[in-house]
């Protein structure tokens, strides 16, 4: 049983990416699922990362399929599926949520993104997120709008619904040495000034100062 | 963010243990386990430990900071200084309380050990209310937190940063036009 | 005064808590709706006097209706809107069946929204990976991997532990089972747990 497991444990790379160890790869999982549930925003997606950990969970299974049952290693790799597809459900649960309660402006975000940089939603997000503003426009419509008067038929959805609010405090921990991070002053009196993140430490601060390094992964949310 | 889950992350730390059975290597996805051979320790993940332990497949081999005198040291520089001092493992809280809960029998002293982590803990959240407090009302846009443990993070975490959005809300108010009508989400 | 029907409604909705649905206030909508009607056609008559009698007096007033009508819409929509949020809710905590007394406080309009959400949600969760697709609105709590201790309360025959394990869940047979597979059969009386 152990070689048909190892064997599969190296799969769901296709050559074009880095290599990435399947360890790397949940690594990296948690990661974003921790990011993710702190950032007030919602992050870039990492579909591709998700896909990947799939694979590997659906490959781990099949295998299990075949193993005698009441084996002990089995119970070993089935607790640990376990853990991994909680982590991967929580994450794409806390995106879910983000898309849900600011959909207006992550859509509006989507559509006016440059060819070619990073998309913030996954196709299947981007789907959901549609469905979800003709959904609700349909609904308010149908039940209160049509009956308004005729000036007063429509909702700015971007003005209704709240923005995801990117001053918000957040905690993190420091990956990769960062210089004269600029702390804006709370109030009139106070002046601004430069703090020095240094390796492995931690802080608390504005998520707008910071929410370039977390997706560059030069800090982490925690 | 859930104490179950960050119980969940404190999981993943690596344990000794001792096993009464022998097994081949395992590999999992997040890396190789084993092999296993009566009497012979070898590293594991503690999730997988309690469970092994559970089953009575194993004796659990404490942290070696899991030990009266060096939590006694640690204890008394916590009382000493103002500071957070270092943590012997960054979930020393979890793990003291599963690996006494369910292995509290290969754990020697394991009252005391319980009694010394929640003083150590007890002071350490002490100094973190102070701290949260000084930071509130000197309206602070920046703290270091070196050597906190995301477990005593989550302690204050909804109720600081409620109470951080909260006065940045009243704040901005006073200012006129800042927020330009828009909503904005301060959960 | 205008707009207190439509505080109202508000206040009815706040009251009730995080998480509650109250019965849907159509009659607290229509007369809001009324409200706005009547508010509008004064408007528009008051506005035809301003422009050919050049009443520019009339000016205030209409300024002031319409502040009315633009809050009458606004609270109608927060109204609405944070009964949707309540309903989405629901649909993760029970599950795509809602019970009878939580719809029968909806209204066919919220039936409609709800029911397009949960297949917006389904189509989402069948396309993540394989074919089977993800359920997300499981696994909400992390997996616990220990084992507890419980007892049998009435015969319910084989039952297949994670593991592949089969085991008899006899009358009274004892038995050491992962927690989380226990739970549901804890919750239907056929198991209890042995508190040690």
């Amino acid at each position: 049983m152990s070689d048909t497991l190892s064997d599969d444990a190296s799969g769901g790379d296709d050559g074009q990416e880095d290599v990435m160890t399947p360890a790397e790869l949940i690594g990296k999982l948690e990661e974003a699922w921790l990011n993710e549930k702190f950032s007030p925003e919602l992050l870039e997606n990492k579909s591709e990362m998700g896909e990947c950990v799939m694979e590997q969970l659906t490959h781990m299974e099949a295998n299990l399929q075949r193993v005698r049952r009441g084996d002990v290693k089995a119970s070993v790799h089935r607790m640990e599926i376990d853990r991994i597809r909680f982590v991967l459900s929580s994450y794409l649960r806390s995106r879910l949520q983000k898309i849900e309660k600011f959909f207006p402006h992550v859509l509006e975000k989507e559509k006016s993104r440059v060819e070619g940089d990073p998309s913030f939603l996954s196709p299947e997000e981007f789907a959901f997120a549609k469905e979800y503003l003709a959904n609700t426009e349909t609904y308010l419509k149908a039940v209160a709008l049509k009956h308004m008067p005729p000036n007063l038929q429509t909702v700015d959805m971007l003005k209704a619904v709240p923005e995801p609010c990117l001053d918000s405090f957040v905690f993190l921990r420091v990956r990769e040495r960062q210089e004269n991070i600029l702390v804006e002053p709370e109030t009139d009196d106070q002046r601004e000034y430069v703090v020095d993140l240094d390796v492995d430490s931690q802080h608390l601060m504005r998520y707008r100062a910071i929410a370039p390094l977390v997706s560059s992964g030069a800090v982490q949310l925690i | 963010m859930d104490p179950s889950e960050v119980e969940f992350l404190a999981e993943k730390e690596v344990v000794k243990i001792i096993p009464n059975f022998s097994l081949d290597k395992i590999y999992l996805i997040g890396g190789d386990l084993g092999p296993f051979n009566p009497g012979l320790p070898v590293d594991v993940p503690v999730w997988l430990a309690l469970n092994l332990k559970q089953r009575q497949k194993c004796r659990i081999v404490p942290p070696e900071w899991m030990d009266v005198e060096k939590l006694e040291e640690i204890r008394e520089l916590e009382r000493k200084e103002d500071t957070f001092t270092p943590v012997p493992s960054p979930y020393y809280m979890e793990l003291t309380k599963l690996l006494l809960n369910h292995a509290s029998d290969n754990i020697p002293k394991a009252d005391e050990i319980r009694t010394l982590v929640k003083d150590i803990w007890d002071t350490r959240i002490a100094k973190l209310r102070l701290s949260a407090d000084s930071f509130i009302s000197q309206q602070e846009a920046h703290a270091k937190l070196d050597n906190l443990t995301l477990m005593e993070i989550n302690t204050t975490r909804s109720f600081l940063l409620d109470t951080l959005n909260c006065m940045y809300k009243l704040r901005s108010n006073l200012q006129p036009g800042a927020s330009g009508g828009k909503a904005q989400d301060h959960h | 005064m205008f707009c207190e029907k439509a505080i109202e409604i508000i206040r009815e909705l706040h009251r009730m808590g995080d998480g509650q649905l109250p019965a849907f206030n159509e009659d607290g909508i229509r007369q809001v709706l009324e409200e706005m009607k009547a508010l509008y056609e004064q408007n528009q008559s008051d506005v035809n006097e301003a422009k050919s009698e050049g009443k520019s007096e009339l000016i205030p007033t209409i300024k002031f209706r319409h502040c009315c009508l633009l809050r009458n819409q606004r609270c109608i929509a927060a109204y609405l809107y944070d009964r949707l949020l309540r309903i989405r809710t629901l649909r993760w905590e029970y599950g795509s069946v809602l019970p009878t007394n939580i719809r029968f406080h909806m209204c066919a309009e919220e039936l409609e929204w709800f029911n397009q959400y949960k297949k917006s949600l389904a189509t989402f969760m069948r396309s993540l990976g394989g074919e089977e697709g993800l359920d997300i609105t499981q696994d909400m709590k992390p997996p616990k991997s220990l084992y507890i201790e419980v007892r049998c309360l009435k015969d319910h025959g084989e039952f297949e532990i994670d593991d592949g394990t089969i085991i008899l869940l006899k009358k009274n047979s004892q038995h050491f089972l992962p927690r989380w597979k226990c739970e549901q059969l804890i919750r239907q009386g056929v198991l209890e747990h042995i508190m040690s």
